[in-house]
């Protein structure tokens, strides 16, 4: 490590760091790509999803080998990042982030970088963050705009201090799109402020939340001020987030996709020859199981117990879908 | 009345900083404010009142990634 800043010494220290990454699409895997580079010790990625060919414009670890195995992302990125630097040792996590493991992922974690893309997951990052302890690097982008800030427990304010409302009008990357520039950039930047903190260069630190606009060429840092007494986390120590339970049903906002969970974990070879005889066409890979349905939809399954019925958002369509090849 | 609203000159009628998001179509979206340089909270937003030449920055939170 020829950097001064971080030196030998630094480089010593960073490799007995470890850092959760949630979310392993577009954000996600520009993060971990700088992560696994700079030889941090650990990286523990968890993500629900698997790769399919409309993720390949901007999501920089998967190819399109990847997305015909329909591998799940943790394990394409897994894959891809061990060829990089053997000696990071790598976590895939294949499931959901939810109240209930979410506090298992934080377990000897020392940041937890934002690769999520929604507002949901991010402020149960920001409540188990903020509970635990553990530093939250929060990040987003969509369209040409982007914007991240550190929020340190005790130290600055936390995500809920700043926004109460998680209601993104429906922009999201899926709805209204994103160009690739605007999420490496600002998946930069957090990796960055990320070395900055694990190294423990804490005067160096960004103090701002910073928000770009590429396209329209604005730059802005609002200074986080203090923690507000009245936040639920910071002020009152509940964490709103962590105390309901996930729902069972999700549609996942501009996907066209509806998550339904609570069914126990599937054996997906069991399920494979269960379905195939009803359905179009069944692939299976050791992750998940997609079938083709021949009402048009397609139902994904996947071994901890999660179904995504993909080609709707109607969360009525998605329940009679699954109560016809599932069950209820 | 005139108001610096992230960076560009902007002519709007509103007594408060709540009036002037709502007036943006920002109200109930997930938006920080900082009027002159100050943050402020959007229970306060009512609270706040704004005058002439006032420099408003309105940050709308980014979802997507
Ligand atoms: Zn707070």
């Amino acid at each position: 490590m020829l950097f001064a800043p971080i030196g030998e010494q630094g480089q010593r220290i960073l490799m007995n760091r470890s850092v959760l990454i949630v979310g392993m699409g577009a954000l996600g895997t520009v993060l971990a790509n700088h992560m696994v580079r700079s030889g941090i010790g650990r990286v523990r990625m968890v993500d629900r999803d698997y790769v399919e060919p409309s993720n390949l414009q901007r999501q920089m670890l998967f190819d399109e080998e990847d997305a015909e195995q329909g591998l799940p992302k943790v394990i394409a990125a897994r894959n891809k990042l061990a060829r990089i630097n053997s000696s990071v040792e790598l976590e895939a996590v294949f499931t959901d982030a939810t109240p209930e493991n979410i506090a298992g992922l934080l377990e000897g974690v020392d940041l937890v970088l934002d690769g999520t893309d929604n507002f949901e997951t991010r402020f149960l990052l920001n409540d188990a963050c903020f509970r635990e302890g553990v530093p939250f690097l929060y990040g987003g982008a969509v369209s040409s705009r982007g914007m991240t800030a550190l929020f340190i427990p005790g130290q600055t304010p936390c995500l809920r201090c700043l926004i109460q409302s998680a209601d993104s009008g429906g922009q999201t990357c899926d709805t209204i799109g994103v160009i690739s520039p605007i999420v490496d950039i600002v998946a930069s930047y957090q990796a960055a402020e990320a070395l900055k903190f694990l190294v423990g260069a804490a005067d160096k630190r960004r103090s701002s939340l910073l928000t770009l606009d590429i396209w329209n060429n604005q730059y802005y840092e609002m200074k986080l001020g203090r923690a507000k007494d009245s936040c639920p986390c910071c002020g009152l120590r509940q964490y709103p987030a962590l105390e309901r339970k996930a729902d069972d049903l999700l549609s996942l906002c501009g996907r066209e996709s509806v998550q339904v969970s609570g069914h126990e974990p599937f054996d997906l070879d069991i399920w494979s020859g269960r379905l195939a005889p009803a359905v179009k066409s069944v692939k299976l890979n050791p992750y998940l199981l997609r079938a083709e349905l021949s009402e048009g939809e397609r139902l994904v399954l996947f071994a901890d117990g999660r179904v995504l019925v993909q080609g709707t958002s109607d969360i009525i369509r998605a329940k009679t879908l699954y109560a016809r090849y599932i069950g209820s | 009345m005139e108001l610096i609203i992230n960076g560009s000159l902007r002519e709007l009628e509103a007594e408060n900083l709540a009036e002037v998001v709502g007036l943006l179509g920002l109200t109930g979206k997930p938006v920080a404010a900082e009027a002159d340089g100050q943050i402020v909270s959007s229970e306060e937003w009512k609270q706040m009142a704004v005058r002439p030449g006032m420099r408003i920055e309105l940050v709308h939170f980014v979802g997507g990634g």
